[in-house]
């Protein structure tokens, strides 16, 4: 609670026994750490906003916003990237379909941080910065935060050039680039399945493994000694187990893409190529 | 300078001090600069609103040559194009705008009655025969002032070129001016 | 202590005209401050007294206070730009060079309006990431969360269809990738798994909601402008109301218990 005393600069010190009134002194003896919203708070607000408006006012005199060539819809420049906080979606559209990478993860990132409040039942970390207490939380949101989107973003910003292959910052973006890959399904390139219902069909009982299996394995080995996962529940670990496989299992199959060439888990029928 | 009361307040304490302190004069930059950049922003936006390049319709027409027009006559040609009436007298051209005064209907030329005459409150301005001078002053209805004229120059090609944005009032003795007519015999 | 004089002012100040104006005093006494606060349709959101670390900008960033901030100043500035942007394939790229070049300060309200959209993408990802941190949507603030959720999905969609607004290269590319995506949408995306189920095709699907037909052209320009100007802030505004109204009624800013 130490942080709760430190005085602001002019906030008054805690008040004195002596207040104006009965009311008042029972009611500073109660709630003794508040202060006025004016003018605390309120010039607080002031200057604060004075400085986003001076430093935003500034940046516009001294950078100009782009402007490029008038809309063209047959000339396509290259590298042609989307806004800036959307080319986290653009860089996994290199390594999973439309469907998956435009729709369903986009999707699922939006619920999955609706949902947070509803499966973090941990009481603790309620209001103060604490990483010891919320381990598991802090790391996950951590992970999905900063390495998958901000990072992602940085190198859709500046690493992905022509082509969108991979150039170092200060590279030159040679709009020729070709890199020749071919890649294979994953039943192919680990297990030499080539025939497409066999391959579909491996690549379905590994999703199965992955997203069903795991959680499950996990569930039954720590639920006995665990009081978090006994508080969890099964509904709520469920929901946490599969948000969380699918943030992995993106990663997984991002590696696997970029160290063994794999092309999908699971490939069936054109819909659904995971 | 009376100090702050136990509850944090201070109610004698006035931002007119009879001697303010280095802070009180900080302030006073502080608000001075804040309402000075509002201040700037209004007047920058004002400015704003009246962008340096207009793109309007152009207002300046040839109406070919001279001698296309009889001597002495009441030209309505333009009428429907640019509103206005091309007069030829014995020494020069006038164009007599077509927009009444009182409240901006287009007057019609009566030969007959050697007048303007508006349909819409019955304005009536002088004649061809009142001479260059005074054609067009109003002298009956609801018109305050008389018709306007506008630019009227030679082009290099010999044209006759009306500039519908300069006008010449007859109310404030402009019908002498250079432009307000065009010298020719 | 000096008897105060009374000045012009305080005739002024004694006025019927400005009575009825001013409610009540200035002078800096315990009621004076609290009747600031209560007695103004702005302030009033705040409750008259906070908890000391509500002060601390080390604990709160003020990141939702500059995300709304930006959210002013985009408007105020967007508006500007509204008396000289015509949103038509013909003259939306030349109201942009003109802005530039022939409106006095045209440039400077362009600028402040992109860089203020980048800002507050980032405060408004920043304001997560710290509500987040100090878990702030533990009970009973969770459903706060989920609408601040919302408000970041409605950002990014505001940042979205004012991109496409310049009409130049880099906007008609940056939605043809970003709209692209919705054709392969499951079920109604005409390129997506399931399409033919309920007989989507490129005229009618997911994407052609966004883009006002098959390709992104006139029309999707059109589309966006509403989508920007009115439609989506209304639905931000919105929000925010809820947003900041659960704030208040969920015990102001978290604190440590």
């Amino acid at each position: 609670m130490a942080d709760v005393t430190t005085a602001v600069a002019e906030a008054p010190a805690k008040p004195a026994a002596k207040a104006k009134s009965k009311v008042a002194e029972r009611l500073s003896k109660l709630v003794p750490d508040k202060v006025h919203t004016w003018p605390y708070l309120v010039r607080l607000e002031m200057l604060v906003g004075t400085i986003v408006m001076a430093l935003i006012t500034v940046w516009s005199i001294v950078v100009d916003a782009p402007l490029e060539e008038p809309a063209n819809p047959t000339k396509t420049p290259n590298p042609s990237k989307a806004p800036w906080y959307f080319l986290g979606l653009q860089e996994i559209l290199v390594y999973f379909d439309p469907w998956f990478a435009g729709v369903i993860l986009p999707t699922f990132i939006i619920v999955g941080l609706m949902v947070i409040p509803y499966i973090d039942i941990n009481p603790k970390g309620n209001g103060y910065y604490c990483f010891k207490d919320r381990k598991f939380a802090i790391s996950v949101f951590l992970f999905g935060f900063l390495v998958m989107w901000v990072s992602l973003v940085i190198i859709g910003t500046f690493i992905r050039g022509p082509g969108w292959y991979l150039f170092l910052p200060g590279q030159y973006w040679d709009v020729h680039k070709t890199v020749a890959i071919t890649n294979v399904n994953f039943a192919q390139k680990f297990f030499g399945v080539q025939d497409p219902a066999w391959s579909a069909g491996i690549g379905a009982a590994c999703i199965f493994i992955w997203l069903g299996v795991l959680p499950m394995v996990f569930w039954k080995a720590r639920y006995k000694k665990s009081e978090a996962l006994q508080k969890l529940g099964m509904v709520r670990y469920q929901i946490t187990a599969q948000l969380f496989m699918i943030m992995m299992g993106t990663v997984l199959k991002v590696f696997l893409r970029l160290g063994f060439n794999v092309k999908y888990i699971m490939e069936w029928k054109g819909m659904i190529n995971v | 300078m009376p100090a702050n009361k136990e509850d944090g307040t201070n109610p004698e304490g006035h931002i007119w001090r009879i001697a303010p302190t280095r802070r009180d004069f900080v302030g006073f930059l502080g608000w001075g600069a804040v309402l000075t950049s509002i201040g700037i922003g209004t007047l920058a936006w004002v400015r704003l609103m009246y962008p340096r390049v207009l793109f309007e319709p152009p207002s300046q027409f040839k109406l070919g040559k001279p001698i296309e027009y009889a001597p002495r006559s009441v030209a309505d040609k333009w009428i429907r194009a640019y509103r206005f009436w091309l007069v030829r007298f014995d020494d020069r051209f006038v164009a007599v705008s077509a927009t009444c005064t009182h409240l901006g209907c287009t007057p019609r030329y009566l030969n007959t009655e050697d007048k303007f005459k508006c349909p819409c409150h019955g304005s009536g301005f002088r004649g061809f025969s009142s001479g260059w001078k005074v054609i067009a002053t109003n002298f009956e209805g609801p018109a305050p002032r008389p018709l306007e004229r506008y630019k009227l120059t030679l082009a290099d090609d010999g044209q006759i070129q009306v500039e519908k944005a300069i006008v010449f009032r007859l109310d404030k003795d402009e019908s002498e001016k250079p432009g307000a007519f065009l010298p020719y015999a | 202590m000096a008897e105060a004089k009374k000045g012009w002012f305080d005739i002024v100040k004694s006025s019927y005209v400005w009575k009825s104006i001013f409610r009540h005093e200035y002078q800096d006494t315990y009621r004076n401050r609290v009747l600031q606060v209560s007695s103004n349709v702005f302030l009033h959101l705040h409750p008259t007294k906070i908890r000391r670390h509500a002060l601390r900008l080390r604990f709160t960033w003020c990141m939702g206070g500059i995300t709304f901030l930006l959210f002013l100043i985009l408007t105020v500035t967007g508006v500007i730009l509204m008396f000289y942007y015509r949103p038509t394939g013909e003259y939306a790229y030349h109201d942009m060079k003109y802005l530039q070049f022939d409106v006095p300060f045209g440039m400077i309200m362009r600028n402040m309006h992109r860089w203020g959209a980048h800002a507050m993408v980032i405060a408004v990802w920043l304001h997560m990431f710290r509500v987040f941190m100090t878990g702030s949507y533990k009970p009973p603030r969770e459903f706060n969360w989920v609408i601040g959720v919302n408000l970041l999905v409605m950002t990014l969609m505001l940042s979205f269809t004012g991109y496409l607004l310049p009409w130049d290269q880099l906007s008609i590319w940056a939605v043809t990738v970003g709209t692209n995506m919705g054709r392969a949408t499951p079920l109604v995306g005409h390129e997506g798994p399931f399409a033919d189920f309920l007989g989507v095709n490129a005229r009618y699907d997911a994407r052609a909601l966004l883009t006002a037909g098959r390709l992104v052209g006139a029309a999707t320009l059109l589309r966006f402008y509403v989508l920007h100007c009115i439609f989506i802030p209304i639905i931000a505004a919105v929000l925010m109301i809820i947003h900041f109204w659960r704030v208040r009624k969920d015990g102001g800013i978290s604190g440590p218990l």
